[in-house]
């Protein structure tokens, strides 16, 4: 052979050599999740991979506490991410940003119509922006009212049903020597904070804003400003313990020193958790005191980014991910609600056999499906976080006795209808 | 050598660079965020001039976060240093278990600050933390404190848990200050009759008097710029109770989203640092860093 010939295999060999592995090269999606239940998270990736040869699933984890300023400095700084953990108030701030591509992007369409009929409506809601979907659920629940019955039976006590038979329990359960009947998590830098408080104002059957999205709940007759009133009464009766995290509710409300709580309905399958609480079984959901004893509605759901979106192989394999852990037939999304008592958004799942037995361990499913059937979501809008991280502080304000509640209330409301103007133009 | 005399600032060159790379530009590109209007909701980064001082200055929370900072230094600085000087001076001290105690006393200096802030939250907890289990059993309370729930009572809360992360440091100093001191100097003042308040104020203080200066700066810098223990056991609450100035920057920049409001309080709290360090130094005596 001569030199060029030789020259010119030679380059044949080496060009196969380092194209075809290339051309099989795994795509690894980077996933980000807060770090609830990691060993089950990594554990359904890994069932994915089998079932999808060729890509791999590398999960980065952060706290909940620290997830959301982490999210916002991976998308602002290009760190690769291809499917994150996205919360409902996240959604618009986030999509209205160009971090998250919607799902119509990436899914078949006649695929995503599917799931969409089996999603309840304040689920669907939370994952819509501007009419496109941009996620499937990982999580959908509701804030709910928990009490403790033995506490309540010892005390010759109703379960309540309005926020004033609440505080008439409390205070006669305070008479009788319990130094705090209501345990309220505390922590003004999380967005819990201000969802539990919204979930009260739909148990009174109020809203903070009008259809046009305009502050309402400066208004003395207003239910969030009743509902304040009503915290910060308690507060100053002293009849409030309050603690930063639900982690901590869970050991202190089974001290049995307390009757009341409004949390997340999976902490009400950690206090009745028999294995792990002295108290289990003493506790259950009562309808959200209040006139309709509605709730709010939430869901944390699996995006996927736009950086993703860009590249047709990556957001290829970021979809399927995503069917995998939230689509049909909801293996995942059932094996959350069997094993962790998490909530979700596919309605199916409330008929499954399975999902029924493993809940009426820890709540009485009908009590239950009443609370969700009465749920609506709440007000997401580009600026609801900005506002919330705001506002927050100032709830916290008026329930501790720093300020009043009408200038509370005045205060958020004048700052939510600036941001909406601000916004608007 | 003829290279080195001639041209110094060629040698200097690639660690100006570092400088420059590391802390000139992220300087330079916090003073130009503090100008533009940085925000996540609004993509163009627009040229607002001091519109974002303004607007940090006359907002809801500048005013608290304030005077909450410059309270929290009062409180802190001193503090850390008049207990951490005592303490430095006890441990100085040879006795049995001396050792021990010394290599106790430089925990915290080990313990991120979000765990110390966690850690103290434990003991602050109204139900079963330490504080209030010890005075209940002790029949001093029948009733919870709520040391992180009331807001007078969280701030004293606060200034304690940043009070023991910083000891360690200051102990240190004010011990390797005190190694320096002739024990004998001491020993004859001591036979001629010096009590042990006379020893300290006149053989003492003198010694260590410029490293006290040193670590009131550096106290009043540290208290002044706090933000972990902060954030993790109070999250600037309740309300505004110990929302601080450095918490107010994280709260601007990735709570609300507004950079250009963020970097405007940073370089607030600089202005405000630089004034503390030259308040500090003009009220100390001209010849305090020259032997005597």
């Amino acid at each position: 052979m001569k030199p060029a010939g030789l020259i010119a295999a030679a380059a044949l060999a080496f060009s196969m050599v380092t194209v075809a592995p290339a051309a099989a090269e795994d795509i690894t999606l980077e996933f980000t999740v807060w770090n609830y239940s990691l060993d089950t998270i990594q554990d359904n990736a890994r069932k994915f991979e089998t079932e999808n040869p060729g890509i791999k699933v590398k999960i980065t984890d952060y706290t909940w506490p620290d997830y959301h300023d982490s999210l916002v400095l991976r998308f602002r700084g290009n760190t690769p991410t291809d499917v994150a953990y996205v919360g409902q108030d996240w959604l618009p701030a986030w999509a209205a940003a160009g971090f998250l591509a919607p799902l119509d992007d990436v899914a078949p369409a006649d695929v995503l119509d599917g799931l969409k009929k089996d999603i309840a409506g304040f689920s669907l809601s939370d994952m819509t922006y501007k009419e496109k979907l941009y996620g499937l659920p990982y999580y959908a629940d509701t804030i709910s009212f928990i009490y403790n019955k033995k506490v309540l039976e010892d005390a010759g006590l109703a379960v309540p049903k309005t926020w004033e038979e609440v505080m008439a329990a409390a205070e006669k359960l305070k008479a009788g020597g319990m130094e705090h009947p209501i345990v309220y998590e505390f922590d003004q830098e999380l967005p819990n904070f201000f969802d539990a408080f919204v979930s009260q104002v739909y148990g009174r059957g109020g809203d903070l804003f009008d259809k046009d999205q305009k502050a309402i709940f400066d208004n003395p007759e207003n239910a969030a400003y009743k509902q304040l009133q009503w915290l910060t009464e308690a507060f100053k009766k002293d009849l409030v313990q309050q603690e930063t995290h639900e982690s901590k509710i869970i050991p202190s409300m089974n001290t049995g020193k307390h009757a009341f709580t409004i949390v997340f309905n999976y902490v009400l399958a950690a206090l009745n958790n028999a294995a792990e609480q002295p108290l289990a079984g003493q506790f259950a959901l009562a309808p959200m005191p209040g006139e309709t004893h509605a709730a709010l509605g939430f869901t944390k759901f699996y995006a996927v980014t736009a950086q993703a979106a860009k590249d047709p192989a990556r957001a290829e394999a970021a979809w399927k991910f995503v069917n995998f852990m939230a689509g049909k037939p909801y293996t995942v999304a059932k094996r959350w609600a069997v094993e962790k008592g998490l909530g979700f958004g596919q309605v199916p799942l409330f008929d499954d056999p399975d999902v029924q037995a493993a809940w009426n361990k820890w709540v009485d499913s009908a009590v239950l499906k009443q609370q969700v059937a009465t749920a609506h979501g709440g007000v997401w809008t580009e600026w609801t976080s900005v506002w919330t991280a705001y506002f927050r502080p100032l709830l916290a304000q008026a329930m501790v006795g720093e300020a009043s509640v009408d200038q509370v209330m005045k205060a958020g409301a004048q700052r939510w209808n600036e941001l909406r103007e601000k916004m608007r133009k | 050598m003829w290279m080195t005399s001639r041209f110094p600032a060629l040698w200097l060159l690639p660690t100006l660079l570092l400088v420059a790379t590391f802390t000139l530009f992220p300087i330079g590109h916090a003073l130009w965020t503090s100008l533009h209007q940085v925000m996540l909701l609004f993509p163009e980064q627009e040229w607002v001039g001091l519109a974002n001082y303004r607007a940090v200055v006359t907002g809801e929370y500048f005013g608290v976060a304030l005077k909450n900072s410059l309270l929290f230094t009062l409180w802190a600085a001193p503090l850390v240093v008049v207990i951490g000087t005592a303490t430095g001076l006890f441990l100085h001290r040879r006795f049995p278990g001396a050792a021990i105690l010394r290599s106790i006393v430089l925990l915290p200096w080990v313990l991120p600050g979000a765990i110390s802030a966690v850690l103290w939250t434990w003991v602050f907890h109204p139900s079963w933390g330490v504080i209030n289990t010890l005075l209940r059993k002790l029949g001093l309370i029948d009733r919870s404190i709520p040391w992180l729930s009331d807001p007078e009572l969280a701030f004293v809360s606060v200034v304690t848990a940043h009070i023991w992360t910083q000891l360690p440091f200051t102990i240190v100093l004010v011990m390797a200050a005190l190694s320096t001191l002739n024990r004998e100097v001491l020993e004859a003042a001591e036979i001629d009759g010096a009590s042990a308040g006379q020893r300290f104020a006149h053989i003492v203080l003198p010694h260590i008097k410029a490293i006290l200066v040193v670590l009131l700066i550096y106290n009043a810098l540290t208290a002044f710029t706090t933000y972990d223990i902060v954030y993790a056991m109070t999250g600037g609450g309740p309300g505004t109770a110990t929302t601080l100035l450095s918490f107010q920057i994280w709260k601007e920049s990735f709570s609300m989203y507004d950079f250009g409001a963020g970097a405007s309080v940073a370089f607030i709290v600089v202005a405000i640092s630089a004034l503390l360090i030259i308040a500090i130094t003009k009220a100390m005596p001209s010849d305090l860093f020259t032997d005597s």
